[in-house]
């Protein structure tokens, strides 16, 4: 061991020092490496375990291998599939977060356009109001929502103790619907936060000559505004489907009660509920319910990780 | 394949009818500039048909179905006649006679109605107001008066009996509505009551002059910022400002939300021991985490000291002196909120741990990674389990934390989880001779390897290598000593395996892994984007100066990337304190792993009692707010 900080190259090759120093130069990459290995262990284990038969799981850890099989995946995804079925479930999450994604685009671009070149009185207050909401936790909506959902809206007039229905008795609770409105209503702040930031960035000019030209808003709005905003509206589109997907409290409280409504994470958890009974399958159940969202994430990762990026890191 | 079938018509019908609603609108604003006759149609039956469906809903009219049908045709035609007639007094009959015949319609045919509510008792609805004279001209009078005020003090713009005739409509409204009886009154009174309203309501329109070309052009202009805007302040108002408002409410009355409370809710959640227990804050400074966490500390003040004294001033902070305070902190805050328990000590712990380690580990894989080789595999890798849910990720780790009874004729005690594995597998090490001493001497090597090197980097002043190759030493040793003395489960006996979800109370630190495993990721890309954005000028500039890396990362970067460290604090930090699927799928709030957003649930929708669900949940929205409040201004700075 000679100089360490200042390593020089000896006459017969490196020197002992600075080969030292390389190798603890390397350190950070092996640490870095030794991450992603422990990072990935706990889903590569699933995965693994998801392919082995009852018996072999409980008899052995998954990294001893053994008990191959696909029957897990069968019994997950066989249509109907009973106790152990999953497949209703799955179209459920996609009858859930479909709609829930595409509405809450929609009327976001408009009210973001809106916000940003409509002008109109008390704009500029009236948006910040709307970001601020971005913030209120779900749990102070649920038990009014599914009151609304169960028994229609009633308001009793102040002073006067006559109830008046607002919003008549749909039935809604159970229903897929009741689901889709909770996460239109709650993904709306961030959704206009985020696609006002990027069309209130687009050039004036555009706007200015489209103005002249005669096209209304809502012309404008088609022609030039949704065509230009396409990556932002994808990054959205994106960030919501996972967080639709994946979401387990919303669902839970909106359709928990009915089974046959109730989306993946929530039959996933159910099945984690008798735990030992099912264990075997609930490894291929996490896993299948997991692929779309993974799917969706490698394919268009750029586009997401510019959603997560731009509603957060802005200022 | 009928359930694929419905889903599909489901995810069709709910866009598309959104899509037709909202290309409706436009379209029939779109009639205004060129057929202005046929829009006020529109108008006059979307106003009448909407109007007598909510009538109709809350079963306030006699044979509704016949009654609804002829007012919208009263309305209809209405509508069509004032969009085409330009003479002033053919509009005012126009238009105050279609509201006439609408209210008088409404009002004889008005019925007090007898609702049934659910536990049978039947209802009378209210439907005919029993008019007395003297509020009613009142009310009307009055408002007229103050229609001629706000007319004066608008600067008489609008003609002076439009003002007084909406106000005294207004006026006639409460006086005929809001203050009499609505369910003793005869059916002459109703028709009256309903006439004049029409009439209010009619002559508005009507004693307005035939649109100009100007103004319907503008009425279509004016119209695009409404429809735009107006589906998404429907569902916002709909799924947040209402709920809110009325959890507040809520939060103030008893279970099933009839009876005023007042704070009676909130007392029981800081009299419950459940949710709140200090009984215990004596055992923090007898805590073996306590001492261990203090020492760490004074070791970092050490550090600083030592670095203070090389450069003149007291105290100088440094990476190493960071990391130890650091460390230090979380072992004191652990060792703090081991002994204060109850769900709200625990959403704490959640977020002071969660956010600090997720943080700090973000930052270092982003630094790690910056301008590694395969930087983006690597990233994306730790960015994963962002795709998957928490209740996967539960799932995902219940396995890993998986407890069997150990056994000792297989391997690792029969263990299937993995980390009770490894414990097993380091207590079979640790009792074992030949592999221990293999062990051991690696061990050894690496704890001789790293007091030359801080040796060494003393010597040679490099003061940040040095304290923290010292630093490195404290658990190298640690293990050393550990592997002599004994440690990991199931080694000849003695030791036991982790109940990792059982143990309380530091089954909560396990699941916070969980929360940390999903959200390093989110951390780590978004210092990532942070890192590059660092002006390359500033870091080739202190290059030139001489810097070393760790110089130009503690006093460029760290910097550059403080309002980013910010957001990510921020974000998690509302992140945690809602945090829910984890604790719902792992223990259910068992095991004292209780969390506020948990607790809500619990109470508010296993036991039905709402008043206490609200009151956890304004709790939970209170314990935001501050968060709320400075991402809010960072956000008005941004825009």
């Amino acid at each position: 061991m000679t100089q360490l900080s200042v390593p020089a190259a000896g006459p017969r090759g490196p020197h002992l020092g600075q080969r030292v120093y390389r190798w603890l130069a390397s350190i950070p990459t092996w640490i870095l490496w030794g991450l992603v290995i422990v990072w990935s262990v706990p889903t590569f284990g699933l995965f693994v375990n998801s392919f082995r038969a009852r018996d072999a799981q409980i008899a052995s850890g998954w990294w001893t291998g053994g008990g191959w099989t696909l029957d897990n995946y069968a019994q997950v995804l066989t249509p109907g599939g009973g106790s152990k079925g999953l497949s209703d479930a799955l179209l459920n999450s996609l009858a859930i977060s479909l709609p829930a994604t595409v509405i809450p685009i929609a009327i976001a671009a408009f009210a973001a356009y809106a916000f940003a070149w409509i002008p109109f009185k008390g704009r500029e207050w009236s948006f910040v109001g709307v970001v601020a909401l971005m913030a209120i936790p779900a749990q102070m909506s649920l038990i009014p929502l599914l009151q609304l959902y169960s028994g229609g809206g009633h308001w009793t007039v102040p002073f006067l103790n006559k109830t008046i229905t607002v919003f008549p008795d749909l039935s809604l609770a159970g229903q897929i619907s009741s689901v889709w409105i909770t996460h239109t209503g709650f993904a709306l702040p961030f959704a206009i936060f985020l696609i006002h930031n990027y069309i209130s960035q687009l050039p004036k000019d555009v706007f200015e000559s489209a103005r002249i030209d005669g096209a209304d808003h809502f012309t404008i709005f088609w022609r030039l505004v949704v065509p230009l905003s396409v990556p932002v509206l994808a990054a959205f589109a994106i960030f919501q489907f996972l967080w639709t997907w994946n979401d387990y409290l919303i669902a839970l409280t909106m359709i928990g009660a009915n089974p046959a409504n109730i989306p993946a994470t929530v039959r996933i958890a159910s099945l984690a509920g008798e735990f030992g009974v099912q264990e075997h399958v609930l490894t291929a159940g996490a896993f299948v319910t997991t692929v779309l969202p993974l799917v969706v994430f490698f394919s268009l990762q750029r586009y997401f990780v510019r959603g997560i990026l731009a509603g957060s890191v802005k200022g | 394949m009928e359930k694929l079938l419905t889903t599909i018509l489901g995810v069709v019908g709910s866009v598309g009818i959104s899509a037709i609603l909202f290309i409706g609108a436009n379209m029939i604003f779109d009639l205004a500039p060129r057929h202005w006759k046929w829009f006020s149609a529109l108008v006059g039956f979307l106003t009448t048909s909407t109007v007598f469906l909510i009538l109709w809903a809350n079963d306030l009219l006699l044979s509704p179905g016949t009654v609804t049908l002829i007012a919208i045709t009263i309305g209809t035609v209405g509508g069509f006649a004032l969009g085409m007639t330009s003479n002033r007094w053919l509009r005012f009959a126009y238009g105050a006679g279609a509201g006439m015949a609408l209210g008088a319609l409404a009002g004889s045919f008005s019925q007090n109605v007898f609702g049934i509510l659910e536990d049978g008792t039947p209802v009378v609805w209210p439907a005919r107001p029993d008019l007395q004279f003297g509020p009613l001209l009142g009310w009307t009078i009055g408002g007229a008066l103050v229609g001629l005020a706000i007319w004066v003090l608008n600067s008489r713009q609008k003609p002076a009996y439009r003002s007084a005739l909406f106000w005294g409509t207004v006026g006639w409204i409460v006086g005929a509505y809001m203050v009499p009886s609505l369910s003793s009154g005869t059916q002459s009174d109703a028709i009256l009551a309903g006439t004049v309203l029409g009439f209010g309501i009619g002559a508005l329109p009507g004693s307005k002059p035939l649109a100009s070309a100007l103004e319907r052009n503008r009425v279509k202009e004016e119209s695009r910022k409404y429809i735009f805007l107006a589906p998404a302040f429907l569902f916002i108002a709909v799924t947040l400002i209402i709920p809110t408002i009325r959890t507040l409410v809520l939060s103030l009355r008893d279970r099933r939300g009839d009876g005023f409370v007042g704070v009676e809710n909130y007392k029981a959640i800081f009299a419950n021991s459940n949710t709140f227990d200090l009984s215990d804050w004596r055992l923090f400074f007898t805590s073996r985490l306590f001492w261990i966490g203090a020492i760490i500390v004074l070791i970092g003040f050490v550090i600083a000291r030592v670095r203070g004294k090389e450069i003149g001033t007291r105290i100088q902070g440094s990476p190493p002196s960071y990391a130890t305070w650091f460390v230090g902190g979380l072992l004191l805050s652990a060792a703090a909120l081991s002994v204060l328990r109850g769900t709200l000590f625990n959403n704490l712990w959640w977020v002071i741990t969660v956010t600090l380690v997720a943080t700090a580990m973000g930052l270092g894989i982003a630094v790690l990674a910056d301008r590694a080789k395969y930087e983006s595999a690597a990233k994306s890798i730790i960015f994963l389990p962002m795709a998957i849910s928490f209740v996967g990720a539960g799932i995902i780790w219940r396995f890993m934390f998986q407890a069997r009874q150990p056994t000792a004729a297989v391997p690792h005690g029969g263990q299937t989880g993995l980390l009770n594995a490894l414990w097993v597998g380091l207590g079979e090490l640790s009792a074992s001779t030949w592999p221990k001493l293999i062990a051991l001497t690696l061990v050894g090597a690496i704890a001789i390897g790293l007091t030359v090197l801080a040796t060494k980097a003393f010597k040679d002043r490099a003061m940040g290598l040095a304290w923290s190759s010292t630093v490195a030493l404290v658990p190298v040793v640690w293990f050393f000593y550990s592997l002599i003395v004994g440690i990991g489960g199931w080694a000849n006996g003695r030791g036991e395996i982790i109940l990792f979800i059982q143990n309380s109370p530091f089954n909560n630190l396990w699941l916070m892994l969980v929360l940390i495993w999903t959200q390093v990721g989110f951390t780590m890309i978004i210092f990532s984007a942070a890192i590059k954005a660092v002006p390359a000028e500033l870091l080739e500039a202190a290059e030139v100066d001489g810097a070393t890396e760790s110089q130009s990362f503690w006093q460029i970067t760290i910097p550059q990337i403080v309002p980013t460290i910010g957001v990510v604090v921020t974000t998690l930090i509302v992140l945690v304190m809602k945090v829910f699927d984890i604790v719902k799928v792992m223990t259910n709030g068992n095991f004292d792993t209780q969390v506020i957003a948990n607790e809500m649930w619990q109470r508010a929708f296993t036991e039905l009692n709402f008043g206490l669900g609200s009151a956890l949940a304004v709790v939970l929205f209170i314990a935001v707010l501050p968060v709320i409040v400075l991402n809010v201004r960072r956000m008005q700075k941004a825009v």
